[in-house]
């Protein structure tokens, strides 16, 4: 990702950025110990930064764009930077701002990004910090992050589809923050565009006036030259004041390889520059500024950031642990109240991650050290696991965001890697009267410990917002049921669209719930969620024995309704998937210690080649050693070898 | 002592062809097969190939096909003199000749045998004519049994012959009765094949649109242990996965294969495996398909070499332990050093999981010859263990 973010830079002549000397391009070619000292050039030699100091808070606007996914946001965002020339009319502008591959591959954004912009609106030129949120449900920690640095945003509403569950979820977020929220609807030019049913939702389900509400469509720029001028008559500017002393948001920060960490901050009073010493309120760590800029969309360096702009800082922090996310920093000596910060990130589920062949399990621990350098939502501890040996249990902010991360893992590090069954944070209280934390199926108490020390177990639970047109009511009820779900109420937010709430287990939503809802619907509904605290429920760890001897790895914690189905349903579908061996596989499947299933995978009689004469040498050698590669595949456990689809069998549920 | 060597003769054409059959062959012409231009080529091709190796001796000549019954007996006989004259055939060297049992070619088996052919081996396959045609043959089970008791007569002790088991509707009952009647035709010698659905065959097709349903796993094992059973208390030894022989009666030119003994291969699409004397490389090499093709190189050429690689010392010592273990009488050290450059079986092997084999009653292996063997148990698995212990 710096890679293209640099290459990227570096095509663009217009701005003055960190890649422009040909010491940065081909500095990963120079041994580390150099890279700085060619960045040291690189500064002395930069061109002349741009002076924004002629932007007081009135003349700028920090605003974002939240939408469901698919909505356009990220279409707007392109002519948005289109129209003010931040970048090119190509045609060829597509998901700018998505810069990761698998953002741009699932339509998604992952990562927040922002931009300024420059825009002239009745005689005056106004500087626009446009900064783009995550639209998914799993990242709406980053969302509140980056709403924290706005005054305004945007709700982007799809004209066909109306308002969904993640417009519910982002609007709540928003507004929750103070935020002025300006819905605007695209695809107003799709033949199934209905603008007028969408702005009656906006209006019954948000209770705000969509009277005057803007139309457009982001594919086309139809419409779109209206929404600067929106954001500036509706959204109000930052405030603060130049004369204070100087104070900062740190509202995100990536690592760059040139540079070390690069901070994104929000100036609340006062301005900053380069050279001046700053001090992070939480560490009390002093650091002194080597550049200031603003993000054109490339970091593109100021003379100074001041009160209501947002840009980048670097400061020679060497790393991204340095950097907490929500911290206020001050200038030396000149302490101020801190800003109130933000709720750490929590991991929703937890997964065991671990190489395929135990030999890359260096390269893999590298891999995952240089990945969370920019995601540090993401929770490492290393784990040890009989049957799958050293690997790490992660936890991540939601299913989208483990999957997200395994294929970045895939695909940008090339790595091999077999992911466990996720399981969400269980709690067990002790008869002591102490909580613990349950991360992994290993540390579920034992039968005797179940029976003698244990209180209660609880499980997480989130409030799930489903929006789908009136005809599947019958069938999303019946689908919350099945899940364990308790209905909290459905309204119309249309003469055709339902929207319901209801209260699930967590562990019933990072399962297959979603695929279910969306199948049953045909697509049409719409889901978030919310967390909302822990219930007791009872709770029973499901093990699968191979020859009496449990899999570690095949472990879950699971409710004791859906105990024997599961059990069942688990013993059958391993017996599938488990080759025949010299000897009977015995795979039995236990709750609580107490056997729910067995199933046995016969001794394999025969297993040769019955003509094998001279002109079959080659061929049969060439088979054993495809074998002998599909067997280095293989996890051994005991003696039994499991292939991997057996960790599938575990992830996901039969019909 | 000259290191011993073998002849593989390919003659390619057919007169029917077996929906099982994966070996390279052609329907016989409608205008019959060019017996001069396919035997000049063939001699023309051994010449060039056996000339290097004049300093070995030849342990056995191989007449494999196609069907090489069909061939003219005085073809054969120039063949082999003229092999005799590049590399003397040892004393008791071995000389046989694939034939199906029909009445044309059963006519010709004195004259092969006057031809200098010692060995006969028959094809009867079934005994079960519904099954013979099914699978394009046109002979009968009986005429099968016919043609063994002629050969018997004219090649007393050496005559082999083939049975397939498998075949689709066949139970486990009806196996062991045609095992029963084969057994009293028998000589001294048997191969007995579970059917293979090879890639490429009309039977492969046949089962892949499902139009065959073959036999399940557990019921061809049952009847391989049959057929292990039966011919073990008739006093036949089952020295290798699907042969079967009187001590003393093994096919010679077979076990060569498995013990990685030098041969070289005529006719289209042959394979060879030899030392070459100039380089003393291992040498892995295939002749043309293509009987035209290979026929036209053989006349511009010299021979119809498709293509030659250099085997490896890790792929000769992989091979010598998977083709060696395919035997009763495993692979010893003494063998497979030959290949290994003096490394000895328990330096290349991992002898843990040989250990454990061992222990579980798959493997033996007896340290003072430092010979690995699998049991009778071993062997019907022998693809599983081989997978385990090779590095």
């Amino acid at each position: 990702m710096l890679q293209t973010r640099l290459s990227t830079a570096a095509r663009h002549t217009r701005i003055p950025t960190f890649a422009r000397q040909p010491h940065a391009i081909f500095a990963h070619q120079v041994p580390t110990h150099l890279q700085w000292q060619s960045y040291a050039v690189r500064v002395i030699d930069r061109k002349k930064e741009t002076d924004i100091s002629t932007y007081p808070p009135d003349l700028i606007r920090n605003f974002s764009i939240i939408a469901h996914i698919d909505h356009g946001k990220s279409t707007l965002a392109d002519r948005l930077l289109e129209l003010t020339g931040v970048i090119s009319k190509t045609g060829k502008n597509k998901q700018v701002l998505d810069k990761l591959k698998v953002e741009r591959e699932r339509g998604i954004t992952v990562k927040a990004q922002s931009a300024s912009m420059f825009y002239e609106y009745n005689g005056q030129k106004y500087l626009m910090n446009l900064i783009d949120t995550p639209g998914h449900v799993d990242f709406s920690y980053e969302v509140s992050r980056s709403l924290a640095a706005c005054q305004g945003t945007i709700l982007l509403v799809d004209a066909a589809q109306g308002i969904q569950a993640q417009t519910v979820a982002n609007f709540y977020l928003a507004f929750g923050e103070g935020l002025a929220v300006v819905p605007m609807l695209n695809k107003v030019d799709l033949p199934t565009a209905e603008p007028e049913r969408a702005a009656q939702q906006i209006e019954s389900t948000f209770e705000i006036d969509a009277s005057k509400i803007l139309h457009m469509s982001a594919k086309t720029g139809l419409g779109v030259d209206a929404v600067l001028p929106s954001v500036i008559e509706n959204m109000p500017p930052p405030s603060g004041s130049i004369d204070q002393p100087f104070k900062a948001l740190l509202f995100d920060t990536w690592y760059d390889k040139y540079v070390g960490v690069v901070c994104l901050m929000a100036i609340k009073d006062g301005s900053i520059r380069k050279g001046d010493r700053i001090v992070s309120n939480h560490s009390k760590q002093k650091y002194e500024v080597t550049e200031v800029g603003i993000m054109h969309p490339e970091p593109s360096p100021t003379t100074s950031l001041q009160v209501g702009q947002v840009g980048y800082i670097t400061c020679n922090m060497k790393s991204v642990s340095e950097a907490h996310v929500g911290d206020t920093f001050y200038r030396d000596k000149h302490p101020v109240e801190a800003l109130p910060g933000f709720v750490p990130a929590k991991s929703m589920v937890f997964a065991g991650v671990f190489p395929i062949d135990a030999d890359e399990f260096a390269r893999l621990d590298e891999s995952i050290q240089k990945l969370t350098l920019n995601d540090s939502s993401v929770s490492v501890h290393k784990e040890t696991s009989a049957a799958l040996g050293q690997g790490w249990r992660l936890g991540f902010l939601g299913t989208l965001h483990m999957d997200v991360f395994r294929q970045r893992l895939e695909e940008e590090y090339d790595a091999s890697i077999l992911i466990t069954a996720p399981t969400v944070p269980y709690q067990i209280k002790y008869r002591d009267g102490t909580t613990r934390f349950i991360r992994t199926p290993a540390d579920f108490p034992d039968v005797h410990t179940m029976q003698d020390n244990v209180e209660s177990t609880m499980e997480p639970f989130v409030l799930a917002t489903m929006i789908f047109p009136e005809r599947y009511l019958g069938q999303m009820l019946e689908l919350c049921t099945l899940h364990r779900g308790e209905i909290q109420n459905h309204v119309y937010i249309d003469e055709a669209r339902v929207l319901l709430k209801c209260r699930l287990p967590m562990a019933e939503i990072v399962s297959d719930f979603f695929d279910k809802l969306k199948s049953k619907s045909q697509g049409f509904a719409s889901f978030d969620y919310e967390e909302a605290g822990y219930e007791a429920s009872d709770l029973v760890k499901m093990e699968v024995l191979l020859n009496n001897e449990a899999v570690d790895a095949l472990a879950s914690v699971m409710h004791r309704t859906s105990s024997v189905v599961a059990g069942r349903d688990m013993a059958k579908r391993l017996r599938e998937v488990i080759r025949r061996q010299l000897f009977d596989i015995i795979i039995q499947t236990a709750a609580n210690g107490k056997i729910v299933a067995r199933e046995t995978v016969k001794q394999l009689r025969k297993n040769v080649t019955a003509k094998c004469y001279g002109g079959d040498i080659t061929r049969k050698m060439k088979l054993l050693n495809k074998q002998k590669e599909g067997k280095k595949r293989m996890k051994k456990f005991g003696k039994v070898e499991l292939p991997q689809e057996a960790f599938l069998t575990v992830m996901t549920k039969s019909e | 002592m000259k290191v011993p060597f073998s002849l593989y003769v390919h003659w390619p054409y057919c007169t029917f062809l077996c929906r099982f059959c994966a070996f390279s062959k052609a329907r016989v012409p409608a205008k019959g097969v060019e017996h001069e231009r396919i035997t000049s080529a063939l001699l023309k091709e051994l010449r060039t190939s056996l000339a290097p190796h004049k300093d070995k001796v030849l342990q056995s000549i191989y007449f494999g096909g196609g069907t090489p019954s069909l061939a003219q007996p005085q073809n054969i006989a120039q063949i082999i003199e003229a092999a005799n004259s590049l590399v003397p055939l040892a004393s008791d060297a071995e000389i046989t000749l694939e034939s199906n049992p029909t009445s044309a070619e059963v006519d010709k088996m004195r004259d092969f045998k006057q031809a200098g052919v010692t060995r006969y081996s028959i094809g009867i396959q079934t005994l079960n004519d519904r099954t013979l045609a099914r699978m394009g043959r046109l002979h009968t089970g009986a005429e099968g049994l016919a043609a063994v008791d002629r050969a018997r007569a004219l090649f007393p002790g050496k005559v082999s012959f083939d049975m397939i088991f498998g075949f689709e509707g066949q139970t486990l009952d009806q196996w062991q009765k045609e095992l029963e009647t084969v057994l009293k035709h028998a000589d001294n010698h048997m191969s007995m094949y579970q059917l293979t659905v090879e890639p490429g065959t009309p039977l492969f097709r046949d089962r892949n649109a499902q139009r065959v349903v073959l036999p399940s796993g557990d019921l061809s094992a049952q009847m391989y242990e049959s057929a292990v059973e039966m011919c073990t208390a008739k006093g036949f030894r089952h020295y290798e996965v699907s042969n079967y022989a009187v001590p003393g009666s093994e096919s010679m030119h077979n076990v060569g294969y498995w013990q990685g003994r030098q041969w070289v291969g005529i006719g289209p699409s042959a394979h060879s495996r030899f030392i070459d004397p100039s380089s003393n490389q291992r040498i892995s090499s295939m002749r043309l398909p293509d009987i035209q093709r290979w026929a036209q190189h053989c006349e511009k050429f010299g021979h119809g070499t498709a293509k030659s690689t250099v085997i490896s010392d890790a792929d000769a010592k992989q091979e010598a332990v998977v083709f060696g273990l395919r035997m009763l009488d495993g692979i010893t050290d003494r063998r497979f050093a030959s290949v290994s450059g003096g490394q000895s079986l328990k330096d290349y092997l991992h002898m843990d999981r040989v250990q454990q084999y061992v222990d579980d009653g798959y493997l033996l292996w007896n340290s003072t010859d430092a010979q690995l063997a699998p049991t009778e148990r071993g062997l019907e698995v022998i693809d599983s263990i081989l997978i385990d212990i090779v590095p």
